[in-house]
């Protein structure tokens, strides 16, 4: 691969939004090199790399979108999803993807033997995943006549809720607040909003709570005792998902 | 009786029914209307049984008049009954819907007085959910046998998919355990729906707003192991049915005893849940791997091998066929790799176009390669050696095998067979062996057989 020849050991830093990443991509073409990592503004304050912090420019930062948007849908995707993942070390993989991409056109988005691509790969695999999770378990709450959820997601899922829960429920008002992030979904007045939220404690109502009650009441009926298999429920809603999904938390009538 | 009771009862007698799938039409959501639906589906819970829960499955009513042996819901079984009214379903299934507790309704209903009053008043249960409550999303609904094909008809136009249960894979057994219904009543709907819906697409394709019928198509179910049919005959029944009457899914469901009758095996006896596991995957096989019913089972060898997935079946019995080339095999080849599904031979044929495929390649790919490796060649290379004991080792099905806490109770952490074990492991299991010993001398018999196989 041309691209490999200019690995350096440069740090890049940069701000640890969007534009700040599109605007590494750029550094890493202007001064012809690879870096050996690229850092958000709370990861790695000592490294052994000499490190360049990188200035977020709005101009640069458009014209490396309008680049990887002719690099076609795939690559864009894959770009834009993969920098929702929260796993570290993603901003390299993404950054070495793109690159790739620019020197080889859309065709390396399938090239999926290569390190590079399984890695950006398995990044927006990882997101689109988690999503998916949460527009199957997230449960909405009714207070007031607006819908509200809590989730407790790994990687920033919010804008992949966003198209379905709009489509899905196109004359409502509502809002999921990702708790692990701080950030809210808002959708009022058909107009949608991202807002910084501290925390989101509604308490459900009576009403709510009935609603509650009857859905707990109907999953318990479901299971047939003869094919009890506790793990593979596990399998396929791990734990880690039970804390935002109404009908695995314990009877609020047992003592 | 509070709405709460009759949920639990309804939707404890619909619990047997195993078609849950909210897939098969894609329609996004429209201002004025609540809703929308996903091609391929969506789960929202899953039970302890590990089953998933997509749609508001219940009964519109359990007070049936007929008398079938199998079913928990017969005339003669003394259980609490309720009935909704189609109002008080329509308010539920939206109140449920609105919070993403589901995906939908699946309506299906016991015999209510006879088979026209009871469609009629389904029909006016999904009528109020689409037009009164302007309901967007998903309804699976069933078609009960000897309802009038004007009731199916009008039925077909307001659910996403239909279901006619075909019950017992033979007219014989039907009119053994089933004297209710016959064969007749219940294929009439089904090829009913069959035409409806091709038609309906035929219009579709010419006029955008033409009504849908019944867009994501029909499924069946049959119950598995309730009478002597072999598995060769269910999967030449079911590939039947595919071809015949264009068949989204056919489900199969392990008989659970529910009543001592002579005609039907005895109470203590287990579920087959492996032979429907063997009967799924035999499914899949037909609908996305390209294989015929007679490829995978004949009339010499009619029954589902116990350790084996039906696909390393036959592998085994075509050696000649292996190894596959990665790199130029065409894809309906790479399909036949046991351990190789439509996903990964879909990333090997788009890969393969920029880049020669190696081991290392095909690992990053995401290829499964435990099994696959055996019956493989990489550019000319064979992919992996192993002796004949490793390979069975390989092949083995680790899920006939399984073994785990199933937490029955509260205080319960003692290690049992999995409900989808081996008839071997649960029968020695049952004669006072440790699970996880009974597990392994099973499995240890099992290899040494497949060993000498090879």
């Amino acid at each position: 691969m041309p691209y490999q020849a200019h690995m350096t050991d440069t740090a890049y830093r940069y701000d640890g939004t969007f534009p700040g990443f599109l605007c590494c991509v750029f550094a890493s073409f202007a001064r012809r090199e690879i870096p050996a990592a690229v850092l958000g503004p709370e990861e790695g304050q000592t490294t052994l790399f000499g490190s360049a912090d990188i200035a977020t420019d709005a101009a640069r930062a458009r014209r490396v979108a309008a680049g990887l948007a002719r690099l076609g849908g795939t690559v864009r995707e894959r770009v834009l999803t993969g920098f929702l993942s929260t796993d570290p070390g993603k901003d390299l993989a993404l950054l070495r993807f793109a690159r790739l991409c620019f020197t080889l056109g859309p065709r390396a988005a399938n090239m999926l033997g290569d390190p590079d691509v399984a890695a950006a790969f398995a990044l927006e695999r990882g997101v689109n995943n988690e999503a998916h999770k949460f527009i199957e378990f997230l449960r909405f709450e009714e207070r007031g006549g607006m819908l509200g959820a809590v989730i407790h997601p790994n990687h920033c899922v919010l804008p992949l809720l966003r198209a379905h829960f709009c489509s899905r429920l196109p004359d409502e008002d509502f809002l999921i607040f990702d708790a692990t992030h701080g950030i809210a979904l808002l959708r009022q007045n058909g107009a949608v909003q991202y807002l910084a939220m501290e925390r989101y404690a509604p308490a459900p109502d009576a009403a709510e709570q009935g609603w509650q009650a009857l859905w707990r009441r109907f999953f318990q009926a479901l299971t047939i005792e003869e094919r009890r298999d506790p793990g593979l429920q596990r399998n396929h809603a791990p734990k880690r998902y039970w804390r935002d999904m109404c009908e695995m938390w314990p009877d609020p009538a047992a003592p | 009786m509070d709405l709460a009771d009759k949920l639990a009862i309804l939707a404890d007698s619909a619990k047997y029914d195993v078609a849950c799938t909210s897939s098969g039409v894609e329609r996004p959501g429209r201002h004025g209307a609540l809703g929308s639906t996903a091609a391929a589906g969506i789960c929202h819970a899953f039970t302890p049984d590990g089953r998933c829960v997509s749609l508001l499955k219940v009964l519109f009513s359990n007070a049936c008049a007929y008398d079938c042996s199998y079913c928990v819901n017969r005339r003669s079984n003394p259980r609490p009954r309720a009935t909704f009214t189609p109002r008080e379903l329509a308010e539920l299934t939206i109140g449920f819907y609105r919070r993403n507790y589901i995906e939908g309704l699946f309506l299906s209903s016991a015999v209510l007085g006879s088979p026209d009053a009871t469609m009629e008043r389904m029909i006016e249960a999904l009528r109020i959910l689409r037009e009164e409550y302007r309901f967007n999303g998903y309804i699976h609904a069933k078609a009960i046998p000897g309802a009038d094909p004007r009731l199916v008809e009008r039925i077909g136009l307001l659910a996403d998919r239909l279901s006619v249960n075909i019950e017992l894979p033979s007219a014989k057994s039907l009119d053994a355990l089933a004297p209710d219904k016959s064969k007749a009543a219940i294929l009439r709907p089904m090829g009913q729906i069959a035409a409806q819906s091709a038609e309906s697409r035929r219009d579709l394709a010419v006029y955008r707003h033409a009504p849908a019928f019944a867009p994501a198509g029909q499924s069946t179910q049959m119950i598995i192991g309730a009478s002597p049919e072999s598995d060769f005959q269910i999967l030449r029944l079911t590939e039947g049915l595919y071809k015949k009457y264009a068949l989204k899914r056919v489900f199969y469901s392990a008989y659970l005893p529910v009543v001592a009758d002579s005609r039907l095996p005895a109470l203590s006896t287990q579920p087959p849940l492996l032979r429907e596991h063997r009967l799924y995957q035999a499914d899949w096989l037909l609908r996305y791997y390209q294989f015929s019913a007679a490829e995978i089972l004949s009339e010499d060898e009619p029954w589902f091998d116990e350790y084996l997935d039906p696909k390393c079946t036959w592998a085994l019995r075509h050696p000649a066929f292996f190894p596959v080339e990665v790199n130029t095999a065409p894809k309906a080849a790479l399909l036949r790799v046991p351990g190789i599904g439509p996903k990964s031979a879909l990333r090997i044929l788009q890969a393969r176009r920029q880049q020669t495929l190696g081991m290392p390649e095909l690992k990053r790919i995401g290829v499964v390669l435990k099994r696959a490796q055996y019956f493989i060649t990489c550019g000319g290379r064979v992919a992996a050696r192993g002796t004949r004991q490793e390979v069975a080792a390989a092949l083995l099905d680790p899920g006939a095998f399984g073994v785990g806490v199933r937490q029955l109770s509260l205080d319960d952490f003692v290690a049992r067979p999995l409900p989808g074990a081996a008839p071997a492991v649960h029968a020695l299991a049952a004669a006072g062996v440790e699970a996880g010993r009974a597990a392994r001398l099973v499995r240890e018999e099992a290899l040494q057989c497949l060993t000498r196989r090879i």
